[in-house]
């Protein structure tokens, strides 16, 4: 960005977030997650694993924080009247939010995180110098780090069925969910062979696709007619809106996205699990 | 004192301008011809020769016999890879062609032992490049509608002038900088996410 950029678009580069921001888009790919008939199976978290070249690390280096999953299961028992409350766990699929106004992006050093046109936030391994200062600004605390070289020591079968699609991580870059890109990057090439848009659905994330209850729903916000789209308008989710916090009144609309109030503006809408009245 | 002048400031460049013209005359080669309305990627690299197991030569194919770069390297216009042919497509011909020459002898025994020759790659990003021929074949040749037969032109933007070599050289520094300029030059996507995967 040069100086001269700045001075000619001031007042875009000025324009908020619930004003549409300055980005131009081609495409706003989001998710939808349904709570209520996730099961927590961690079915979309080993999928991630095979599908983004995702490294094992055992258990020890899991226990000091340094496990790699892009897609992780979160739990909460916050159901402590029942009669059995270890039991009463809900589950929280958590990866990147791909936010529209992200935190981890301003502070990169070297620009290795960036926003992409598609409404992702990208992250260009070549570029990154491990500063980690993205990993320790993000909210949701989905960016991993390669604290070592795990394609050296990967077991030995498994190298076979390694993406070619996807690099594998050397040591000392930070990584997180991609959305995919390389699925979205072959069906956009697919559409522009067969000159047409991506139709909606053509586009699946592996954690999606391997939903055994169908939970998770992705495509493009920008397309009116996407599945995903119809979703955030029924549960009344919109970019930008982070102020109108509506109390909840029916099951209908039960549409949140995480940490809304921080206006960084995530991709993922979540619905709020129903439960019985107490 | 005019004379010594003359010596110190005038001669040299004039020598220097003569040797430019001499060296710049003296490799007198016929440039590949580029695509109208094409910018092109600027850079040029000394690759190594790389030993093949058969030396194929591409001058007798393309230059002498007219054969379009897209006959043999068919998955270009529909993959990601230009591909190398089977080695039933060489015999296609050279069952009837060429038979007594020893790289033809060599290639009819891999093909009888039912083996591929096992060719070493000479353009080669890297892993962590997504590049397709296809989108660029579509763009340059077909949305272009640059006539098939010129293919060599569109090829030669990144593979330089493969008719004039018998096996294949790389002779284009294939950098992120020789990409990037022909993006911009030619209005390519800017995004890295498009190449870097």
């Amino acid at each position: 960005m040069s100086f001269k950029n700045i001075l000619e678009n001031w007042s875009a580069f000025r324009k908020d977030a619930e004003a549409g921001g300055h980005h131009k888009y081609d495409h706003r790919w989001g998710m939808a997650i349904n709570l209520d008939v996730c099961t927590g199976c961690n079915a979309c978290s080993t999928a991630c694993y095979a599908e983004n070249n995702l490294a094992v690390v055992g258990k020890d280096r899991f226990e000091k924080g340094q496990a790699m999953h892009w897609m992780r299961i979160e739990r909460y028992w916050d159901d402590a009247d029942r009669q059995f409350p270890e039991r009463g766990a809900s589950f929280l699929p958590m990866m990147c939010q791909q936010c529209g106004a992200a935190t981890c992006e301003p502070v990169c050093p070297v620009a290795a995180t960036y926003h992409t046109p598609d409404g992702l936030n990208a992250q260009v391994y070549n570029r990154c110098i491990g500063s980690r200062y993205c990993s320790n600004n993000c909210p949701f605390r989905v960016r991993y780090f390669n604290f070592y070289s795990y394609y050296e020591t990967w077991a030995e079968p498994l190298n076979q069925q390694l993406n070619p699609d996807i690099s594998v991580r050397d040591k000392g870059v930070m990584e997180k969910c991609t959305f995919c890109v390389q699925r979205i990057r072959a069906s956009n090439d697919k559409a522009k062979m067969e000159n047409r848009a991506i139709a909606d659905g053509e586009v699946q994330t592996a954690c999606a696709q391997a939903c055994p209850t169908g939970a998770i729903v992705f495509g493009d916000t920008m397309d009116p007619n996407s599945a995903v789209n119809k979703l955030w308008a029924k549960h009344e989710v919109k970019r930008g809106d982070y102020l109108s916090k509506k109390p909840k009144v029916n099951a209908e609309k039960r549409g949140y996205r995480i940490f809304e109030e921080l206006n960084v503006d995530p991709s993922v809408m979540y619905l709020e699990r129903v439960r019985e009245e107490i | 004192m005019f004379y010594k002048h003359v010596c110190k400031l005038v001669l040299p460049p004039v020598l220097m301008f003569v040797s430019l013209l001499l060296i710049s005359g003296a490799p007198a080669r016929a440039e590949l011809a580029v695509p109208p309305g094409v910018t092109p990627p600027v850079g040029t690299h000394a690759g190594e020769d790389v030993p093949q197991p058969i030396e194929f030569p591409h001058d007798i194919h393309v230059n002498i016999n007219k054969i379009n770069c897209m006959y043999c390297h068919t998955y270009a216009r529909r993959s990601k890879v230009a591909g190398i042919p089977p080695t039933s497509k060489c015999m296609g011909c050279h069952k009837m062609i060429a038979t007594d020459k020893p790289r033809i002898q060599k290639l009819t025994e891999y093909f009888t032992k039912k083996e591929s020759p096992k060719w070493k790659k000479v353009h080669d990003v890297p892993d962590f490049v997504h590049f397709s021929h296809e989108r660029h074949i579509k763009k340059f040749v077909f949305d272009a509608d640059l006539p098939v037969e010129n293919v060599e032109q569109v090829c030669g933007l990144c593979h330089g002038e493969i008719k004039a070599m018998t096996v294949a050289k790389k002779n284009k520094p294939l950098t992120m900088g020789f990409c990037r300029r022909c993006h911009e030059a030619n209005g390519g996507p800017g995004d890295c996410w498009k190449c870097h995967k």
